[in-house]
């Protein structure tokens, strides 16, 4: 076997700390991505800025697709050592070799499954986010394994100068041209997808699944249609419901717009990746649970047309409920709300993930 | 001291992460071991030896001056490439939802990937004609044919230290 001298520990371990630096702000923004939709009593999400969900699963996205080259040069670095002899060797080296092999197919499986879905390609067949998550532990937590069993190591690499033990003959292909073309692949990877939240660069970012069109100016994640509220939406009879406790005022389409409306230019972020700012207008929220006597530390609960599943209903938590941001919004971009985006109303309360902005209101009950 | 405590946290964290896996269902469960073990083995017999023999076949085959870009330019189009097998064909589109994977996308990776070697080629075509004029006013620093007994020689033959005195 032929075995380039450019392989080897110098670019193992500088293109490992940038993949562990990737790892670890993807491990924690996902974290933040799931307390958020599974609150915990110990766990803060504040509603200010508006922009932060957007940027942390913005982050998210962006770091997991440019660690897609940094795992290709990683495992490249590497490889040959998969034929090294002996194969299985002493129980130690056979510890290491497993925890490598956990590694390296939780890391694929991770960032696979997870390009495919916000490509919404679901051929792995089985439920998306519990298994992102639960994986994210396995994929986390051999990093650190193998940064345990490879500090050593490590600390040699960094210790040395990059090119150390290449001849220096004039070769053409030197260390630092293996890191420089790796950043260089991993700012492509960025430039072809990121767009689809950095809007500015929707025009270059050919390959990101979201163009940022949409009806009204916006993507669309579940729509109407899908959720089968078509003819529920429009129905004539159709009232929206506040509750607080035996309190219940209902409103139709024409009694909310004749309520005090805000407009607020407030960003949709998608748990995929993908965002847009857009102007709602709307009632704020804590206005129209002020109707029902509801005060500023009561979660509020919000269930939509769209028949029972994962996301037809969500809660609020007091925090974001009361903030003066929150809408139950009408129009969008100046326009009459598209049944897609939630027609007749729809919540928007500012950093939250969109699958928690609850589409086609039917009921808001303040819990007690 | 630290390795170990690393090693017992990183060893907790996965187990943890077992442990919620292990809350599916046994055809899920499978279905995920399946699509782990897939990635590896179709990186470490598929990929990773094609790349070994294109590697080998391009140092053979092209000039030196043309390594760094083709390399580059060969890992630029892998990435690009991998990031286009999800939405090249549309496979996640839906009828009554037209703004998820709404690009055209063949058009966006057939332009990104000729934007890629439009700019190898130019780069590389500039090195050469650099290397042209340097070998025209400067004489050769090896003998003919000695550069090539350099070229075969691989780590092994290089010590790590300098010999003691």
């Amino acid at each position: 076997m032929t075995m380039s001298t450019l392989r080897g520990t110098a670019i193992t371990a500088r293109i490992g700390m940038w993949l562990g630096v990737a790892v670890t702000v993807c491990f924690l923004t996902g974290l933040i991505s799931h307390f958020i939709q599974h609150p915990q009593p110990w766990f803060y999400w504040p509603a200010n800025p508006v922009w932060l969900y957007r940027f942390t699963q913005g982050l998210h996205v962006a770091t997991g697709i440019a660690a897609i080259p940094l795992l290709i040069v990683k495992l490249w670095s590497v490889w040959p050592k998969l034929f090294e002899r002996p194969v299985i060797g002493s129980p130690l080296r056979l510890l290491e070799r497993g925890s490598i092999l956990v590694l390296v197919a939780s890391m694929i499986f991770q960032l696979a499954t997870g390009l495919m879905n916000i490509a919404h390609w679901y051929a792995f067949e089985f439920f998306f986010t519990t298994v992102h998550y639960a994986m994210s532990y396995v994929v986390f937590g051999s990093v650190i394994v193998h940064i345990a069993v490879k500090l050593p190591v490590i600390r040699q690499a960094f210790g040395e100068p990059l090119d150390f033990g290449l001849p220096d003959d004039g070769r053409p292909v030197r260390r630092r041209t293996v890191l420089r073309g790796t950043w260089l692949a991993a700012g492509v990877a960025t430039v072809a997808t990121v767009g689809q939240t950095v809007p500015w660069l929707r025009e270059v970012s050919v390959l990101a699944p979201r163009s940022g069109n949409g009806p009204q100016g916006l993507p669309v994640n579940r729509s109407g249609a899908e959720a089968g509220v078509l003819k529920t939406a429009r129905a004539p009879d159709y009232r929206l419901t506040v509750s607080n406790g035996d309190a219940e005022r209902t409103f139709t389409v024409d009694d909310l717009a004749n309520l005090t409306q805000t407009t607020l230019q407030l960003p949709i972020a998608c748990v995929e990746g993908w965002s847009r700012n857009a102007e709602w207008t709307g009632i704020v929220l804590a206005d129209l649970i002020a109707t029902v006597g509801g005060g500023p530390d009561a979660d509020v609960r919000m269930i939509s047309l769209e028949p029972p599943g994962p996301y037809s209903r969500t809660v609020l938590p007091a925090r974001h409920a009361r903030d003066g941001r929150t809408l139950i919004a009408l129009k969008v971009n100046g326009q009459t709300l598209d049944i897609d985006h939630g027609f007749p109303c729809r919540l928007i309360a500012p950093s939250r993930p969109g699958v928690l902005q609850t589409k086609w209101l039917t009921r808001i009950e303040v819990v007690t | 001291m630290i390795r170990v405590l690393l090693g017992a946290a990183g060893l907790a964290l996965i187990a943890y992460g077992a442990v919620l896996l292990l809350d599916n269902p046994f055809p899920t469960l499978l279905r995920i071991v399946i699509w782990a073990a897939a990635g590896v083995v179709l990186h470490d017999f598929v990929f990773a030896p094609l790349v070994a023999a294109f590697g080998y076949a391009g140092r053979r085959i092209l000039p030196k001056v043309w390594w760094v870009p083709v390399g580059v330019a060969a890992l630029l189009s892998v990435t690009l490439l991998l990031l286009a097998i999800p939405v090249y064909d549309r496979p996640g589109a839906k009828p009554f939802n037209p703004t998820v994977v709404d690009r055209d996308y063949p058009l966006g990776l057939w332009l990104s990937l000729a934007l890629v070697w439009v700019c190898t080629l130019a780069y590389g075509g500039f090195r050469c004609v650099l290397a042209r004029s340097a070998g025209q006013n400067t004489p050769k620093s090896l003998p003919v044919g000695e550069d090539e007994v350099v070229d075969q020689q691989r780590a092994g033959h290089v010590d790590r230290q300098p010999p003691p005195v």
